[in-house]
Protein backbone atom coordinates (compact mmCIF):
# COMPACT_ATOMS: atom_id res chain seq x y z
CA UNK A 1 0.00 0.00 0.00
CA UNK A 2 3.01 2.63 0.41
CA UNK A 3 4.46 1.51 -2.56
CA UNK A 4 0.72 3.06 -4.13
CA UNK A 5 0.84 6.13 -1.79
CA UNK A 6 4.35 6.94 -2.42
CA UNK A 7 3.84 6.92 -5.94
CA UNK A 8 3.52 10.58 -7.96
CA UNK A 9 0.17 9.51 -9.44
CA UNK A 10 -1.59 9.41 -5.88
CA UNK A 11 -1.07 12.96 -5.07
CA UNK A 12 -1.34 14.07 -8.40
CA UNK A 13 -5.13 12.03 -8.83
CA UNK A 14 -6.50 12.77 -5.08
CA UNK A 15 -5.49 16.67 -6.21
CA UNK A 16 -7.41 16.63 -9.94
CA UNK A 17 -10.15 14.67 -8.03
CA UNK A 18 -10.82 17.17 -5.53
CA UNK A 19 -10.17 19.98 -7.29
CA UNK A 20 -12.40 19.54 -10.51
CA UNK A 21 -15.13 18.49 -7.55
CA UNK A 22 -15.40 21.35 -5.99
CA UNK A 23 -15.11 23.75 -9.07
CA UNK A 24 -18.00 21.63 -10.13
CA UNK A 25 -19.42 22.80 -6.79
CA UNK A 26 -18.75 26.43 -7.06
CA UNK A 27 -20.15 26.55 -10.59
CA UNK A 28 -23.23 24.56 -9.17
CA UNK A 29 -24.76 26.89 -6.75
CA UNK A 30 -22.66 30.20 -8.72
CA UNK A 31 -21.57 31.11 -5.23
CA UNK A 32 -17.95 33.32 -4.59
CA UNK A 33 -18.53 32.03 -1.08
CA UNK A 34 -17.44 28.65 -2.35
CA UNK A 35 -12.91 28.85 -2.54
CA UNK A 36 -12.49 25.73 -4.87
CA UNK A 37 -8.90 26.14 -3.71
CA UNK A 38 -9.64 26.11 0.04
CA UNK A 39 -12.47 23.09 -0.46
CA UNK A 40 -9.38 21.21 -1.92
CA UNK A 41 -6.59 21.93 0.52
CA UNK A 42 -9.30 20.70 3.40
CA UNK A 43 -10.73 17.37 1.81
CA UNK A 44 -6.97 16.23 1.01
CA UNK A 45 -6.07 17.81 4.66
CA UNK A 46 -8.94 14.79 5.81
CA UNK A 47 -7.98 12.21 3.59
CA UNK A 48 -4.67 12.37 4.82
CA UNK A 49 -5.65 12.67 8.29
CA UNK A 50 -8.20 9.93 8.10
CA UNK A 51 -6.23 7.38 6.59
CA UNK A 52 -2.92 8.09 8.09
CA UNK A 53 -0.68 8.81 4.97
CA UNK A 54 2.18 10.97 5.77
CA UNK A 55 2.00 14.23 3.94
CA UNK A 56 6.03 12.88 2.06
CA UNK A 57 3.48 10.87 0.24
CA UNK A 58 0.77 12.99 -0.83
CA UNK A 59 4.24 15.47 -1.94
CA UNK A 60 5.70 13.10 -4.51
CA UNK A 61 2.32 14.38 -6.67
CA UNK A 62 2.66 17.40 -5.17
CA UNK A 63 6.08 18.50 -6.27
CA UNK A 64 4.74 18.00 -9.60
CA UNK A 65 2.38 19.94 -9.72
CA UNK A 66 4.04 23.08 -7.92
CA UNK A 67 6.57 22.18 -11.05
CA UNK A 68 3.73 23.61 -13.29
CA UNK A 69 3.91 27.46 -11.04
CA UNK A 70 6.97 28.39 -12.97
CA UNK A 71 5.34 28.42 -16.32
CA UNK A 72 2.24 29.64 -14.86
CA UNK A 73 4.09 33.26 -13.70
CA UNK A 74 5.92 33.31 -17.10
CA UNK A 75 2.29 32.98 -18.30
CA UNK A 76 1.69 36.49 -16.54
CA UNK A 77 3.56 37.98 -19.28
CA UNK A 78 1.44 36.91 -22.22
CA UNK A 79 -2.08 38.61 -20.15
CA UNK A 80 -0.16 41.67 -19.12
CA UNK A 81 0.58 41.80 -23.19
CA UNK A 82 -2.97 41.76 -23.76
CA UNK A 83 -2.81 44.99 -22.24
CA UNK A 84 0.08 46.99 -23.57
CA UNK A 85 -2.00 49.61 -24.90
CA UNK A 86 -3.00 50.53 -21.72
CA UNK A 87 0.17 49.94 -19.89
CA UNK A 88 1.54 52.29 -22.19
CA UNK A 89 -1.07 54.86 -22.04
CA UNK A 90 -0.97 55.00 -18.36
CA UNK A 91 2.50 54.10 -17.97
CA UNK A 92 3.67 56.82 -15.01
CA UNK A 93 0.46 56.22 -12.99
CA UNK A 94 1.17 52.93 -12.92
CA UNK A 95 4.21 52.32 -12.17
CA UNK A 96 4.33 55.72 -9.31
CA UNK A 97 0.97 53.88 -7.85
CA UNK A 98 2.51 50.47 -8.06
CA UNK A 99 5.23 51.60 -5.99
CA UNK A 100 3.10 52.94 -3.44
CA UNK A 101 1.13 50.36 -3.07
CA UNK A 102 3.73 47.84 -2.64
CA UNK A 103 5.87 49.97 -0.10
CA UNK A 104 2.27 50.78 1.64
CA UNK A 105 1.68 46.75 2.12
CA UNK A 106 4.70 46.26 2.92
CA UNK A 107 5.10 48.48 5.27
CA UNK A 108 1.81 47.78 6.65
CA UNK A 109 2.20 44.74 7.28
CA UNK A 110 5.38 45.13 9.04
CA UNK A 111 4.06 47.43 11.43
CA UNK A 112 1.42 45.29 12.28
CA UNK A 113 3.98 42.09 12.79
CA UNK A 114 6.08 44.41 15.03
CA UNK A 115 2.66 45.64 16.90
CA UNK A 116 1.87 41.96 17.82
CA UNK A 117 5.40 40.96 18.38
CA UNK A 118 5.04 38.28 15.69
CA UNK A 119 8.21 36.03 15.16
CA UNK A 120 10.73 36.75 12.12
CA UNK A 121 9.63 33.66 9.88
CA UNK A 122 6.00 34.44 9.94
CA UNK A 123 6.72 38.33 9.32
CA UNK A 124 9.03 36.84 6.30
CA UNK A 125 5.95 34.76 5.60
CA UNK A 126 2.78 37.74 5.34
CA UNK A 127 5.12 40.79 3.71
CA UNK A 128 4.31 39.30 0.17
CA UNK A 129 0.56 38.56 1.06
CA UNK A 130 -0.64 40.79 -1.61
CA UNK A 131 1.03 40.41 -4.72
CA UNK A 132 -0.06 37.31 -6.66
CA UNK A 133 0.15 34.28 -5.71
CA UNK A 134 3.67 32.78 -7.27
CA UNK A 135 5.65 35.88 -6.56
CA UNK A 136 4.47 35.47 -3.21
CA UNK A 137 5.59 32.19 -2.68
CA UNK A 138 8.77 32.60 -3.79
CA UNK A 139 9.29 36.37 -2.62
CA UNK A 140 8.24 34.02 0.57
CA UNK A 141 10.76 31.71 0.31
CA UNK A 142 13.82 34.04 -0.61
CA UNK A 143 12.94 36.02 3.17
CA UNK A 144 12.75 33.12 4.82
CA UNK A 145 9.01 32.30 5.22
CA UNK A 146 6.88 29.51 5.00
CA UNK A 147 5.37 29.80 1.55
CA UNK A 148 2.26 27.33 2.94
CA UNK A 149 1.18 30.51 5.47
CA UNK A 150 1.81 32.79 2.81
CA UNK A 151 -0.28 31.00 0.07
CA UNK A 152 -3.21 30.92 2.99
CA UNK A 153 -2.73 34.85 3.52
CA UNK A 154 -2.59 35.90 -0.19
CA UNK A 155 -5.97 33.63 -0.63
CA UNK A 156 -7.41 35.54 2.30
CA UNK A 157 -6.35 38.82 1.22
CA UNK A 158 -7.75 37.72 -2.18
CA UNK A 159 -10.79 36.74 -1.02
CA UNK A 160 -11.40 39.66 1.02
CA UNK A 161 -10.10 42.56 -1.63
CA UNK A 162 -13.40 40.41 -3.86
CA UNK A 163 -15.92 41.63 -1.40
CA UNK A 164 -14.22 44.91 -0.92
CA UNK A 165 -13.44 46.14 -3.77
CA UNK A 166 -16.54 47.54 -5.14
CA UNK A 167 -17.58 48.89 -1.39
CA UNK A 168 -13.90 50.77 -0.92
CA UNK A 169 -14.32 52.15 -4.09
CA UNK A 170 -17.32 54.19 -3.86
CA UNK A 171 -16.54 54.74 0.24
CA UNK A 172 -13.38 55.96 -0.43
CA UNK A 173 -14.85 58.31 -3.78
CA UNK A 174 -12.28 57.00 -6.49
CA UNK A 175 -13.44 58.85 -9.62
CA UNK A 176 -10.80 58.00 -11.73
CA UNK A 177 -11.28 54.56 -12.96
CA UNK A 178 -7.60 54.14 -13.60
CA UNK A 179 -7.04 54.56 -9.89
CA UNK A 180 -9.75 52.30 -9.02
CA UNK A 181 -8.30 49.41 -11.27
CA UNK A 182 -4.60 50.06 -10.18
CA UNK A 183 -5.78 50.16 -6.00
CA UNK A 184 -7.84 46.75 -6.73
CA UNK A 185 -4.34 45.39 -8.07
CA UNK A 186 -2.14 46.05 -5.66
CA UNK A 187 -4.20 45.33 -2.85
CA UNK A 188 -6.06 42.09 -3.76
CA UNK A 189 -4.46 41.02 -6.70
CA UNK A 190 -6.39 38.13 -8.78
CA UNK A 191 -9.32 38.16 -7.25
CA UNK A 192 -9.57 41.88 -7.05
CA UNK A 193 -9.43 41.49 -10.86
CA UNK A 194 -11.99 39.13 -11.52
CA UNK A 195 -14.18 41.82 -9.83
CA UNK A 196 -12.47 45.09 -11.08
CA UNK A 197 -13.49 43.27 -14.90
CA UNK A 198 -17.03 43.62 -13.52
CA UNK A 199 -16.49 46.84 -12.67
CA UNK A 200 -15.31 48.10 -15.70
CA UNK A 201 -13.04 47.54 -18.85
CA UNK A 202 -10.28 49.97 -17.89
CA UNK A 203 -10.59 49.26 -14.15
CA UNK A 204 -10.23 45.46 -14.99
CA UNK A 205 -7.04 46.06 -17.24
CA UNK A 206 -5.44 48.59 -14.88
CA UNK A 207 -5.83 46.02 -12.00
CA UNK A 208 -4.80 43.00 -14.15
CA UNK A 209 -1.52 45.11 -15.25
CA UNK A 210 -0.51 46.05 -11.58
CA UNK A 211 -0.86 42.77 -10.23
CA UNK A 212 2.09 41.93 -12.44
CA UNK A 213 3.62 45.34 -11.94
CA UNK A 214 3.12 44.96 -7.92
CA UNK A 215 4.61 41.49 -8.61
CA UNK A 216 7.92 42.90 -9.80
CA UNK A 217 8.18 46.02 -7.75
CA UNK A 218 7.79 43.58 -4.46
CA UNK A 219 10.39 41.07 -5.71
CA UNK A 220 12.50 44.17 -5.56
CA UNK A 221 12.07 45.86 -2.41
CA UNK A 222 11.88 42.70 -0.85
CA UNK A 223 15.87 41.68 -2.31
CA UNK A 224 16.64 45.41 -0.93
CA UNK A 225 15.34 44.63 2.40
CA UNK A 226 17.98 41.22 2.35
CA UNK A 227 21.01 42.70 0.92
CA UNK B 1 1.75 19.02 -31.95
CA UNK B 2 0.48 22.60 -31.47
CA UNK B 3 0.08 22.21 -27.46
CA UNK B 4 3.82 20.45 -27.39
CA UNK B 5 5.35 23.88 -29.48
CA UNK B 6 3.34 26.14 -27.11
CA UNK B 7 4.92 23.86 -23.98
CA UNK B 8 8.04 23.74 -25.31
CA UNK B 9 8.63 27.60 -25.89
CA UNK B 10 7.24 28.60 -22.36
CA UNK B 11 9.52 25.87 -20.68
CA UNK B 12 12.57 27.20 -22.58
CA UNK B 13 12.19 30.51 -21.14
CA UNK B 14 11.73 29.20 -17.60
CA UNK B 15 14.79 27.06 -18.28
CA UNK B 16 16.87 30.39 -19.44
CA UNK B 17 15.44 32.35 -16.70
CA UNK B 18 17.03 29.63 -14.08
CA UNK B 19 20.47 30.31 -16.11
CA UNK B 20 19.78 34.16 -15.52
CA UNK B 21 19.15 33.88 -11.99
CA UNK B 22 22.35 31.94 -11.08
CA UNK B 23 24.44 34.20 -13.55
CA UNK B 24 22.85 37.40 -11.51
CA UNK B 25 24.99 38.38 -8.36
CA UNK B 26 21.72 38.60 -5.98
CA UNK B 27 18.52 36.59 -6.05
CA UNK B 28 15.94 37.17 -8.04
CA UNK B 29 13.17 34.35 -7.92
CA UNK B 30 13.56 32.43 -11.12
CA UNK B 31 10.19 32.50 -12.16
CA UNK B 32 9.86 36.68 -11.85
CA UNK B 33 12.42 36.58 -14.27
CA UNK B 34 10.71 34.73 -16.61
CA UNK B 35 7.59 36.42 -16.86
CA UNK B 36 10.23 39.72 -17.45
CA UNK B 37 11.97 37.82 -20.15
CA UNK B 38 8.42 36.72 -21.89
CA UNK B 39 6.91 40.22 -21.84
CA UNK B 40 10.35 41.64 -23.64
CA UNK B 41 9.87 38.40 -26.47
CA UNK B 42 6.28 39.37 -26.68
CA UNK B 43 7.07 43.15 -26.83
CA UNK B 44 9.91 42.87 -29.46
CA UNK B 45 7.63 40.59 -31.66
CA UNK B 46 9.89 37.67 -31.65
CA UNK B 47 7.33 35.46 -29.91
CA UNK B 48 3.52 36.17 -31.02
CA UNK B 49 0.83 35.59 -28.85
CA UNK B 50 -0.52 33.09 -30.97
CA UNK B 51 2.40 31.09 -30.60
CA UNK B 52 1.51 30.63 -26.42
CA UNK B 53 -2.05 31.39 -26.33
CA UNK B 54 -3.17 28.13 -25.63
CA UNK B 55 -0.96 26.89 -22.90
CA UNK B 56 -1.12 30.75 -21.25
CA UNK B 57 -4.70 30.68 -20.94
CA UNK B 58 -4.66 26.63 -19.96
CA UNK B 59 -2.38 28.14 -16.82
CA UNK B 60 -3.77 31.26 -15.95
CA UNK B 61 -7.53 29.93 -15.96
CA UNK B 62 -6.22 27.17 -13.80
CA UNK B 63 -3.73 28.61 -11.27
CA UNK B 64 -5.19 27.55 -8.22
CA UNK B 65 -5.13 24.09 -8.67
CA UNK B 66 -1.33 24.78 -8.77
CA UNK B 67 -1.39 26.61 -5.64
CA UNK B 68 -2.75 23.04 -3.87
CA UNK B 69 -0.02 21.30 -2.67
CA UNK B 70 2.20 24.49 -1.35
CA UNK B 71 -1.29 24.91 0.87
CA UNK B 72 -1.81 21.13 1.66
CA UNK B 73 1.86 21.86 3.42
CA UNK B 74 -0.37 24.57 6.21
CA UNK B 75 -1.14 20.95 8.39
CA UNK B 76 2.65 21.34 9.63
CA UNK B 77 2.38 24.71 10.66
CA UNK B 78 -1.18 24.46 12.49
CA UNK B 79 -0.39 23.86 16.24
CA UNK B 80 2.61 27.39 15.21
CA UNK B 81 -0.57 29.35 13.96
CA UNK B 82 -4.06 28.27 15.94
CA UNK B 83 -3.89 31.36 18.42
CA UNK B 84 -2.87 33.66 15.88
CA UNK B 85 -5.70 33.08 13.39
CA UNK B 86 -7.64 36.47 14.38
CA UNK B 87 -4.15 38.89 14.59
CA UNK B 88 -3.56 37.08 10.68
CA UNK B 89 -7.24 38.14 9.57
CA UNK B 90 -7.10 41.64 10.87
CA UNK B 91 -3.45 42.07 9.46
CA UNK B 92 -5.17 40.81 6.16
CA UNK B 93 -8.23 43.24 6.13
CA UNK B 94 -5.69 46.25 7.72
CA UNK B 95 -3.09 45.79 5.17
CA UNK B 96 -5.73 45.35 2.24
CA UNK B 97 -7.19 48.86 2.66
CA UNK B 98 -4.32 50.73 3.52
CA UNK B 99 -3.16 49.90 0.50
CA UNK B 100 -6.05 50.21 -1.19
CA UNK B 101 -6.24 54.13 -0.39
CA UNK B 102 -2.28 54.62 0.04
CA UNK B 103 -2.58 53.58 -3.96
CA UNK B 104 -5.58 55.24 -4.74
CA UNK B 105 -4.66 58.73 -3.95
CA UNK B 106 -0.95 58.22 -5.11
CA UNK B 107 -2.32 57.28 -8.66
CA UNK B 108 -5.55 60.61 -8.97
CA UNK B 109 -2.37 62.75 -7.45
CA UNK B 110 0.06 62.03 -9.86
CA UNK B 111 -2.71 62.12 -12.60
CA UNK B 112 -3.43 65.59 -11.87
CA UNK B 113 -0.22 66.83 -11.67
CA UNK B 114 0.58 65.27 -14.99
CA UNK B 115 -2.96 67.12 -16.09
CA UNK B 116 -1.31 70.41 -14.91
CA UNK B 117 1.76 69.96 -16.36
CA UNK B 118 0.50 69.22 -20.13
CA UNK B 119 -1.85 72.13 -19.49
CA UNK B 120 1.21 74.63 -18.67
CA UNK B 121 2.98 73.43 -22.17
CA UNK B 122 -0.33 74.03 -23.82
CA UNK B 123 -0.38 77.40 -22.50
Amino acid sequence: MTEILSNPIFGITISLFFYTASTALKNRFKSHLINPLFITVILIVLTLKIFDIPLEAYEAGGNVITMFLAPATAALAYSIFQQIKILKTYAIPIIVGCTAGSLASMGSIYACCRFFRLDEVLTASLLPKSVTMPIAIEISRQLGGIPSITVVMVAMTGIMGGFMSHFMVRFFRVADPVAAGIAIGSSSHGVGTARALEIGEIEGATSGIAMGVCGLVTTVIAILLTI
Amino acid sequence: MKLFKQILILFSICLLSEFISKLLPFSFPSNVISMIVLLLLLISKVIRTESIRDISEFLLQNMAFFFIPATVAIIDEYDYLKDKILILLFISLFSLIITFIVTAFTVTLTTKLMNRKKRHLND
